[in-house]
């Protein structure tokens, strides 16, 4: 096997530049042998008076191509030791049709311009400066042009094109030069009485030489590929390409080429649909792995396909195996979707080594384009019914509209855990950050205004329908419910059993920092209706309505504890600790059935409409009980005394029992 | 000589050229190289900024096609001489002023150099090097050459003219 100097990446080694140099020198001789240092010869085929062009060009063509077809079939070469040109259709045709011009017009092209100008022709030397103008010319216009090479198709061959096999359009080639040769000595021959290889026994013997050459190759070809030689050579490239690297590609590459546009790759996830559904890489294309080769056939060859999935061990597999099957275009990704998370995708500033600024910038563009929403969803039907107003989520309705565009997941555990993993998609949010010193009282519910500037930066719109996902600190998510209500926003649902029961549950998680573009999310014109202040309070003192309700521990509602100015509860309020609504599972913390939660309020109060204050110490635990009463219970009348008993205890002219 | 001897020379020079090198003859690309280099020295940091010449960096004359391209000259400058064949003329009809031939070349020349950049190759890395390995945009370049060769060689054949 011969390993070339692009084969080894270093053409631009100077032994590589003295090898170019001989080989232009052999070129050179070749041309100026050929006659090709007279312009008037070269233009000679336009006019079909000289057709040295042709018989030169082809003969050149139909050797080298024989010659490669049989490098090849040897196993001298392989594919991945050679450059090919990429096809780009427009720039080719456009490209031809001007150097044809151009061609005819001078009577040069730059390489025999070269071997003119050693021929001591000045017109050459003309040519060579206008083409070199000509180049110069096409870095300016380039911004102009560009266009017509945006198309890149990659590596395409004519008989894939044409849907034959390599060695039939070798002999089809073949033949229409042999044709061309003949024709062209005719035709010197009868205008010019110049053929005078017409019927010569140089040309009949030279013809035969070719089309043996390359029915040779067919046959060759059509030996079985089973032979132990030809198998031998194929595993051989197979573990070559192990070697040279070529057999896969880094998630930093791929993300380049990705973000770039590159329609060369064909990208396909071979992972479950179920799991494909739930995040892929843009622009890639699902398949199981007994499907890759019938899906594939129409890219054999063509383009650079790359497999992924988690790992790495069955896109590797599934390459090889194409591999074996012919396709020799084929890689897979670098460690995987998770190694491309971890490698393109990790925020910069999660990672345990610092990162560049301009690697920061790179990542940052990576994934805005590759965590982009709309790309799950884009696979489902139709949009899921989204509840209209707060109620409990399920952990398999959220698993099945994970990523649909307009659901929001709202993560209100601790920054750190929420950095190590969380539901993808998440955004994270400190339930202490929606409270402050709101008149005289401290930790209490932010004014709307100040949420909905929360909101915006976190990129919420009015329409977006919002889970909360806790952990079995209930109570935090039912305050951000607070928050959520306080803006009019009713289309929240809260995750029953948080994080813990979808982590127990084993559903997808990661822990990259989803997008949020700031929104501006719009401040209600009116205070909300169900915040009471402590003169509200103090009105209701001494009446059977509205119902006051203690939702602290029976320590604190009985003074036997006490984190406050003084111990006790508001005169003539009941106590219900709002723990007891709340069952503990063995991973995780949920609602209590909402029929059993009915019938203990049934008990305590006496209608769904009877007016009921609640309160507890900052109007944190408070907010289960609002949420449990009026979203699990139908309680219409439920207000929430959002000062408590931070508040009430703190002032000595109020009266506490 | 012969013109199937030396096309069977030029295919072998090519087949040498796939096996050592791993890519197959240009001469265009050094040409344009050494636009670039004249870039360069007129104005290095707008041609270091620009979209195409911008790629090669600051030294565009370090690729194996500059010297490929050296070489073919002085291959036919040995050939040249060793033929006795190296005379300095202005090749044209008898019938043909030289200053038009030498307009007629640079013209000509600005388009070639023009296309081969748009085209990434000439006859040489497109026509001769692409089709050898039957690539189809390389096919597709050689038929557009020869149909708009054919196209415009009725206007320009005065300068043949003897």
């Amino acid at each position: 096997m011969i390993e070339t100097f692009f084969g080894n990446g270093t053409l631009d080694a100077p032994v590589a530049l003295l090898a170019s140099l001989l080989i232009g020198i052999v070129f050179g001789v070749a041309l100026e042998q050929a006659g090709f240092g007279s312009s008037r010869r070269l233009a000679g085929i336009f006019y079909f008076r000289d057709m040295a062009v042709l018989k030169v060009m082809f003969t050149a063509v139909i050797v080298s191509m024989l010659g490669l077809c049989y490098a090849k079939a040897f196993g001298w070469i392989a594919a991945d030791n050679v450059y090919f040109l990429h096809t780009i259709y427009a720039a080719q045709i456009v490209g031809g049709l001007i150097f044809g011009i151009g061609f005819v017009v001078s009577g040069w092209c730059p390489g025999t311009g070269a071997v003119g100008l050693a021929s001591g022709k000045v017109d050459a030397l003309v040519f060579l400066a206008g083409a070199i103008g000509g180049s110069m010319l096409y870095n300016e216009a380039y911004p102009a042009v560009a266009r017509l090479s945006a198309a890149d198709h990659g590596v395409v061959f004519a008989y894939n094109s044409l849907g034959i096999s390599e060695a039939a359009l070798a002999l089809v080639f073949t033949l229409i030069a042999v044709g061309g040769f003949w024709g062209a000595e005719y035709l010197e021959k009868r205008r010019f009485g110049t053929g005078m290889l017409w019927g010569s026994p140089c040309l009949k013997a030279f013809s035969v030489v070719l089309i043996t050459g390359a029915f040779g190759l067919f046959a060759l070809s059509k030996q079985p590929p089973a032979t132990a030689t030809a198998a031998v050579a194929q595993e051989t490239a197979l573990l070559k390409g192990l070697q040279s690297g070529t057999d896969h590609i880094d998630p930093t590459e791929l993300a380049d080429r990705l973000l770039a546009g590159d329609t060369v790759i064909i990208l396909v996830d071979i992972r479950t649909p179920g799991e494909f559904s739930r995040f892929h890489l843009r622009s890639a294309i699902n398949l199981q792995p007994e499907e890759l080769s019938a899906a594939l056939a129409p890219h054999i060859n063509q383009g650079l396909i790359v497999l992924y999935s988690n790992g790495m061990t069955h896109p590797a597999q599934a390459r090889d195996s194409l591999f074996r099957q012919g396709f020799e275009n084929v890689c897979f990704l670098t460690d995987g979707l998770e190694g491309f998370l971890e490698t393109c995708l990790k925020p910069a500033s999660l990672r345990r080594e610092p990162v560049p600024p301009i690697q920061a910038l790179k990542i940052s563009a990576w994934r805005a384009f590759f965590l982009a929403p709309a790309t799950p969803a884009a696979t489902r039907s139709s949009a899921p019914v989204l509840p209209e107003k707060p109620g409990l989520i399920e952990t398999d309705w959220l698993n099945e509209n994970l990523g649909t565009p307009g659901i929001k997941l709202i993560d209100l555990r601790a920054q750190s855990e929420y950095n190590t993993s969380h539901i993808p998609g998440s955004l994270n949010l400190n339930p202490e950050s929606l409270r402050g010193w709101v008149r005289g009282v401290p930790s209490s519910l932010l004014p709307a205004n100040m949420l909905a500037e929360h909101f915006s930066l976190m990129g919420i719109h009015p329409d977006n329908f919002l889970v909360l996902v806790c952990t079995d600190k209930l109570q935090d998510a039912t305050l951000a419910g607070m928050a959520c209500e306080r803006l009019q926003h009713v289309r929240y649902g809260f995750l029953q059993g948080g994080f813990p029961k979808w982590q127990a549950e084993k559903r997808p998680l990661d822990a990259m920092l989803p997008t949020a573009q700031p929104s501006q999310y719009p401040v209600p014109d009116q205070p909300d209706a169900f915040t009471i202040e402590a003169k509200d309070v103090l009105q209701a003192l001494g009446r059977p309505e509205p119902l006051l309700l203690d939702v602290r521990s029976a320590d604190y509602f009985a003074g036997k504890k006490q984190d406050e100015a003084r111990g006790g509860h508001i005169p003539g309020a009941i106590n219900r600790d709002y723990t007891e609504d709340v069952a503990k599972a063995k991973t995780y913390s949920a609602f209590k059935p909402v029929d059993e939660l009915g019938e203990i309020y049934a008990k305590l109060i006496p209608t769904k409409d009877t007016p009921v204050i609640l309160y507890c110490r900052t109007g944190h635990q408070a907010s289960q009980t609002y949420f449990t009463l009026t979203h699990l219970l139908g309680y219409t009348h439920i207000k929430w005394y959002d000062g408590g008993w931070t508040e009430w205890s703190a002032k000595p002219e109020w009266p506490v029992e | 000589m012969n013109p199937y001897c030396a096309g069977v020379l030029l295919g072998l020079t090519l087949l040498l050229s796939y096996l050592i090198l791993g890519a197959g003859l240009g001469a265009s690309a050094g040409l344009a190289r050494l636009g670039a280099a004249i870039d360069l020295q007129l104005d290095p940091a707008r041609t270091l900024a620009s979209d195409y010449f911008g790629r090669w960096g600051a030294h565009p004359l370090q690729y194996y096609l500059v010297f490929m391209l050296a070489g073919v000259f002085f291959g036919g400058l040995i050939s040249a001489l060793l033929g006795n064949r190296c005379v300095i003329s202005v090749e044209r009809g008898a019938k043909c002023p030289p200053k038009k031939r030498l307009l007629f070349s640079l013209l000509g020349g600005v388009l070639v150099g023009f296309a081969s950049r748009l085209a990434n190759g000439c006859t040489s890395g497109q026509a001769l090097s692409g089709s050898a390995l039957l690539i189809t945009g390389s096919l597709l370049f050689l038929f557009s050459v020869f149909a708009g060769g054919y196209a415009a060689a009725w206007f320009v054949r005065r300068q043949w003219d003897d």
